[in-house]
C-alpha cells in the first residue's frame, strides 16, 4: 500500500512524483517528501504500531517506502532513558535521552537515515550506494549497504585521519580519498552524483533519505506513552534532523495520535560552526555559511542545506537556538558519562552543553519534561578527551601499593 | 580540452556589494551565462540561488572572482561531507 503522495518543491510547492530526484527545475528549491494523511490515519493507530517489532519501522506509514522495509530491519527504537541522576546534578524536574549512541548497526542516528534511504534506492532498482563523509554517515552506508548488497562508493577528504577510515573500511566500500578541501570535495559528489545512476543518499536521495529523521521522533512521543515532550535539544548540522523531528511531532497530530503539540524545538550547535544560531541570535533568516572549526566534527557544515528551514521549525515551535565552545562540549560529554554512564560523542556534548546554557539564561523551564536527542557513541570521537579525563591510579602488584593508592583514592573523595 | 559544464550555486552577498553589478560583470568578463531562478535581496543582504554554464576553466574563473569580491559561492546542495 502506497502512502506517500510524492514529491513536493519546499519553496514554490510545485509537485513531482516519487523519483529519486532532489531539487526543484524550476527555482531549485529543495524536494520533500509529501504524504496521504487521510489514508494513514486509517491505517496507522497507536494500537498498530504497539502490536510491531521493536524497530523505526513500526512507523513505516509514515516514511517513504511503496514495499515493505528492506533494509535495517533491526535499527531504530533505542532507548529513551530516564535521565534521573542528571536532572538531579542539573536541578532540574523532568529530562530523558534519546540515547542514539546504541543504534544498529554503527551506534549514530545515520543508521535510520541510511536504513530509509537504502530500502528507497532499492525501489528505485539502484545497485551502488553512495555518499561523501567524514564519520557517522560513512559506516551507516558501508555496514547496511553491506547487508543490503549494494556496491558502494564512500568519498573522504584525502586529509582524514586513520583513526576515522577504519570504521567504514572494514566493510570493504570503496573508499575514495579525494585530494582537495572540504569544498573541491563537495564539487565533485555533486557532480558524481548527477553523471552516475548511483544512490547518492544525501544528494538524489535525499528527500527520503531525510524522512528517517522522524523516526527519533515518533518514538520519543511513543516511549513517553504517546505524550510529546515539553521540549526537544536537537544537535544541528544541516538543520535536517532538527527539521524532521518538529515534522514527526506535527504528523502525529494529523493523524491523530497526538491531540496537541506544544513541545518547543531547541537547536544546538558548537560555536565554531554556529552558522544557524547565528541568524538566529541575530533575528534574521539569512543563514550565512562559516569555516567550520570545532572539536564537534560530525556537526561540522558550515553551508547547511536545511538551515533556513530548521530556524523555521525553532520559530514556530517557540523554541531557541544555542551554540557551545569546545570546552564546553567537552565538560558535558563527562558530566553525562559520570550521571548517566552514557559515553556520547561530541556532538551529544554539543546538546548536554546548549541544554545547560538554555537552563541558565532561563530560556527552558527547569519544571520542562525535556527530552535530550543524543545522536552517536563516543567511542567514534574518543581522541577528544586525550588528557582531559581523571588521572589512573599506576600501582605495583603489591597490597601495599594499593593501599597507598587507596588512600589517596580516599583523600580525593574527602576533599 | 576544457568543456561546457552547468553549476546550481548560491551566491551571497554581503552588503557593499548590493549595489554592484558583480554577476553581470562576472558573466561578461568569463563568458559564463547565468539563469537567475530565485532571489532576495534587501537593504542589508542580497541572495541569489541560479545556474552557471559556461566552460569549466572559465567558471572556475568566474567563481574565483566573485569570492575574491566577497560573494560567498556555494553550491545549492549545501554541504554534502556530512
Amino acid at each position: 500500500m502506497k502512502y506517500v503522495k510524492g514529491l513536493k518543491c519546499r519553496e514554490c510547492a510545485r509537485e513531482y512524483p516519487v523519483e529519486p530526484i532532489y531539487v526543484c527545475e524550476f527555482c531549485f528549491g529543495p524536494l520533500e517528501a509529501v504524504y496521504d494523511y487521510t489514508k494513514i490515519k486509517k491505517a496507522l493507530t497507536r494500537k498498530t504500531i504497539e502490536r510491531r517489532p521493536k524497530t523505526l519501522w513500526r512507523y513505516k506509514e509514515l516514511l517513504p517506502i511503496d514495499g515493505e522495509p528492506q533494509v535495517g530491519l533491526n535499527s531504530g527504537f533505542t532507548p529513551l532513558v530516564k535521565a534521573e541522576n542528571l536532572a538531579k546534578y542539573l536541578g532540574v524536574k523532568e529530562l530523558y535521552i534519546k540515547d542514539d549512541t546504541v543504534a544498529h548497526p554503527t551506534l549514530s542516528f545515520k543508521d535510520r537515515v541510511v536504513a530509509v534511504a537504502l530500502t528507497k534506492a532499492k525501489e528505485f532498482g539502484f545497485d551502488t550506494a553512495a555518499c561523501a563523509s567524514t564519520g557517522n554517515l560513512a559506516h551507516a552506508v558501508s555496514a547496511h549497504g553491506a547487508k543490503a548488497g549494494f556496491n558502494r562508493f564512500i568519498f573522504i577528504p584525502a586529509t582524514l585521519e586513520q583513526s576515522k577510515i577504519l570504521a567504514s573500511i572494514v566493510y570493504e566500500p570503496n573508499l575514495v580519498a579525494v585530494d582537495g578541501n572540504y569544498d573541491d570535495v563537495n564539487r565533485l559528489c555533486s557532480e558524481i552524483a548527477n553523471k552516475y545512476r548511483w544512490a547518492f543518499v544525501n544528494i538524489n536521495i535525499r528527500p527520503y533519505y531525510a524522512e528517517g529523521s522522524k523516526t527519533i521522533g515518533f518514538e520519543i512521543v511513543e516511549q513517553l506513552g504517546w505524550e510529546a515532550p515539553d521540549s526537544i535539544i536537537v544537535p544541528c548540522a544541516s538543520g535536517s534532523l532538527l527539521t524532521k523531528v518538529w515534522k514527526a511531532l506535527k504528523e502525529f497530530k494529523e493523524i491523530g495520535i497526538l491531540k496537541e503539540v506544544e513541545t518547543k524545538i531547541y537547536g544546538a550547535q558548537a560555536t565554531g560552526c554556529s552558522p544557524i544560531s547565528t541568524a538566529f541570535k541575530g533575528g534574521t533568516d539569512v543563514i550565512r555559511p562559516v569555516k567550520p572549526n570545532t572539536v564537534a566534527k560530525s556537526l561540522a557544515i558550515g553551508n547547511p542545506a536545511d538551515g533556513y528551514y530548521a530556524l523555521q521549525a525553532v520559530r514556530e515551535s517557540g523554541g531557541a537556538m544555542e551554540d557551545v565552545s569546545d570546552e564546553e562540549i567537552i565538560e558535558a560529554i563527562k558530566i553525562l558519562a559520570k550521571t548517566e554512564g552514557i559515553f556520547a560523542e561530541t556532538a551529544g556534548g554539543v546538546t548536554l552543553a546548549s541544554y545547560m546554557k538554555l537552563l541558565k539564561d532561563g530560556k527552558i523551564d527547569k519544571r520542562d519534561c525535556t527530552v535530550l536527542c543524543i545522536t552517536g557513541n563516543g567511542l567514534k570521537t574518543a581522541e577528544v578527551l586525550n588528557g582531559k579525563t581523571t588521572e589512573v591510579y599506576h600501582i605495583k602488584p603489591n597490597l601495599a601499593s594499593f593501599e597507598e593508592a587507596l588512600k589517596r583514592i580516599n583523600e580525593k573523595k574527602g576533599r | 580540452m576544457s568543456e561546457l559544464k552547468k553549476l546550481r550555486v548560491r551566491l551571497t552577498f554581503p552588503q557593499e556589494l548590493i549595489k554592484e553589478p558583480v554577476l553581470f560583470r562576472m558573466a561578461k568578463k568569463y563568458d559564463v551565462m547565468p539563469n537567475i531562478r530565485r532571489a532576495r535581496v534587501t537593504d542589508t543582504f542580497g541572495e541569489m540561488i541560479l545556474e552557471l554554464e559556461g566552460l569549466e576553466e572559465n567558471l572556475e574563473k568566474g567563481i574565483n572572482s566573485l569570492r575574491e569580491q566577497g560573494v560567498v559561492v556555494e553550491l545549492i546542495e549545501g554541504d554534502i561531507i556530512e
